[in-house]
């Protein structure tokens, strides 16, 4: 499904000649997704664990925003993601990554499953998002990280589920760390991908920024959304909370 | 000895008439061709000479630590880093109690960043040791925020801090920071990030003197200036790898005006210039190749370049363009609110605002940084270089 990966750290994106680049550019997609919550909560591992397929070996707090991108194959389209990596630190949020929030497609909420204050602090940061984005139709869904760390485990599921539905979010649990969950952190993302793709068949995405479109998503469309709903079903039914 | 004797000085390190007012008025590919060679042993036996001397010619320090090769040794920079920043290391107050330096409200944040930084220590370093130095690195970060209530702690400033304990170790290191917290690192220690946003501002004027259709690109491709943050607030300590090359900056950054961090930033932003202009102009694109530091610059080239555009473009001729800067951002971000009021029908009165600065829509007073206000009032910008730094 993954066809091609790339950083911004590495030149990748200018391997290909450029006539080629810009044929192939012409026809991609290109969707922005911002990645928040609070402070140490793996936002840096997750979008790094996405993009480069591993985990970080040293993660450093992120000052400002950092960005990654990968391209993805959705149902035979080439897809853009471009992740944007925020500060948790409340000071950057309030005045540096505003500028973010502009022309954003998704918006993936991070809180850390051993540590209940950065759940706690989800609806600060989802009233942080309506104000600088007042189009609620955009898709948003729920992450909780970490949750490798079983004897840790913070947040209940079944309070981080009803929070979730409050908002209507889809809530995945999930490890950035853990390698066995790898196609996992890749199917939350592919599963934006497929929300993304499917919302909006005809107009390029920057044009239909504010648009309405996104009425007419609904969450269970993707096979990805399905398959994971089903595996988070069968594992808390193992009394596995991750 | 005045200051205008002082930068008249420079040309000895820097190349032939580096400094001159002939040399100012040529271009900056021009300066980049100075030589930035340097005799080492020369170099170090001048140092030596002039730290014999008694008083100590604390311009001629200033001077080594902005040439080529800068302060040269870590020996000397536990000497001289105290001498420039006028900090007396024989009667630095003692640590506080744990129970004080754990208490602060920034303790939780610290101890996050710093478990995170390791790669901020050398590579192959024994684990114990730099566990040691973490928690050392932790208890130097709280002894400045406890002794001043007013500063606020960033994520960033860690880096500088990591700095400073790796050079002249935690007492001393402590001592230096203390002094810089209030300094050039002052505005970035508020409760809120309003005047660092603010020094970010001057960027494009820099940028847009030297090279007009660069600026025009960036700014068209709606990149901002967040990939510059972490240069500007860490000192550069958070985007180099190589120790000795950031500690080559502090050198610089110690000796020369606070705002000086940012013309370095737009030094190598119009050393990238080509690069910049061959992509394409899109947000993602430029902040992607911009965030990322190759470390390959010729970084000693790129200090003399930092130089020549703040004797160049002083602060004081940009203050105004900056604030103009800002207001575009500002009436920007206020037109695309106005947008999405539009799409979602929500009915908010757009107060309007009547200050220049005025970002988070609370404070109604003009605010400025610092150092951008001294320098605005200063007319003679270019004796501010050297001289108005005098530290007491």
């Amino acid at each position: 499904m993954v066809s091609k990966m790339s950083d911004s750290s590495n030149s990748d994106l200018h391997e290909e000649p450029e006539s080629f680049v810009i044929e192939k550019q012409a026809q991609r997609r290109i969707f922005k997704i911002i990645v928040i919550g609070d402070s140490n909560v793996g936002k840096t591992c997750l979008t790094y664990r996405f993009c480069s397929s591993k985990f970080p070996d040293k993660t450093e707090a992120t000052i400002g925003v950092d960005f990654r991108e990968r391209t993805v194959n959705v149902e035979g389209e080439q897809i853009k993601l471009q992740l944007w990596d925020t500060a948790g630190q409340e000071r950057f949020r309030k005045s540096m990554v505003q500028h973010y929030y502009r022309n954003v497609h998704a918006i993936v909420f991070v809180y850390d499953v051993t540590k209940m204050s950065s759940f706690e602090n989800m609806p600060g940061w989802i009233g942080e998002c309506d104000q600088h984005n007042l189009n609620r139709d955009i898709p948003r869904i729920l992450v909780g990280n970490k949750c490798d760390e079983k004897d840790k485990i913070a947040v209940n599921t079944n309070l981080a589920q009803k929070f979730a539905d409050s908002y209507n979010m889809p809530l995945f649990e999930t490890s950035a760390k853990d390698d066995e969950k790898a196609n996992h952190v890749d199917a939350i993302f592919m599963t934006l991908a497929h929300k993304l793709k499917n919302a909006k068949p005809m107009m390029p995405p920057y044009l239909t920024n504010h648009s309405r479109n996104f009425n007419t998503v609904q969450l269970g469309d993707s096979l990805q959304k399905r398959g994971l709903e089903r595996a988070r079903a069968e594992e808390r039914n193992d009394s596995c909370s991750c | 000895m005045t200051a205008i004797e002082e930068i008249s000085m420079i040309p000895d390190w820097f190349g032939n008439d580096f400094y001159s007012d002939e040399a100012n008025k040529n271009n900056s590919r021009q300066s980049l061709k100075r030589k930035t060679v340097f005799n080492k042993s020369e170099k170090w036996q001048k140092i030596e000479k002039t730290l014999d001397q008694d008083p100590v010619d604390v311009s001629s320090l200033k001077q080594f630590a902005i040439s080529p090769g800068g302060l040269l040794d870590d020996e000397l920079r536990k000497e001289i880093w105290p001498i420039l920043l006028d900090v007396d290391i024989d009667n630095i107050p003692p640590k506080p109690g744990i129970e004080i330096l754990h208490g602060h409200r920034d303790y939780n944040q610290v101890l996050l960043d710093v478990n995170r930084s390791l790669k901020r220590f050398p590579p192959g370093m024994d684990e114990n040791i730099r566990l040691g130095l973490q928690d050392q690195l932790v208890d130097l970060i709280m002894r400045v925020l406890v002794n001043h209530e007013e500063l606020h702690y960033y994520q960033g400033y860690h880096d500088i801090c990591v700095t400073f304990l790796l050079v002249v170790g935690e007492d001393v290191a402590f001592a230096l920071v203390d002094k810089l917290s209030l300094n050039h690192l002052r505005d970035f220690m508020d409760a809120n990030m309003d005047r660092t946003k603010h020094i970010l501002n001057y960027l494009y004027p820099i940028v847009g003197k030297s090279n007009p259709e660069l600026r025009e690109f960036m700014e068209r491709s709606e990149v901002g200036t967040v990939f510059s943050l972490s240069w500007l607030i860490t000192w550069y300590g958070h985007v180099l790898n190589d120790l000795r090359q950031i500690v080559r900056f502090y050198d610089f950054f110690i000796a020369c005006h606070p705002l000086m961090p940012i013309y370095l930033a737009a030094a190598i932003v119009l050393h990238r210039a080509d690069e910049i202009l061959a992509s394409e102009c899109d947000m993602c694109i430029v902040h992607g190749l911009l965030s990322k530091i190759p470390q390959d610059l010729p970084f000693e080239q790129l200090i003399s370049k930092a130089g020549d555009l703040y004797l160049q473009y002083p602060p004081s001729d940009l203050a105004y363009d900056a604030i103009l800067n800002f207001q575009m951002t500002q009436s920007y971000t206020k037109a695309r609110s106005r947008n999405r009021q539009k799409f979602t029908r929500k009915k908010k009165t757009d107060k309007k605002r009547w200050f220049v600065f005025n970002q988070d829509g609370k404070s109604g007073f003009l605010k400025f940084t610092f150092w951008t206000v001294t320098t605005a009032v200063v007319s003679a910008a270019v004796i501010a270089y050297l001289r108005s730094w005098e530290w007491g």
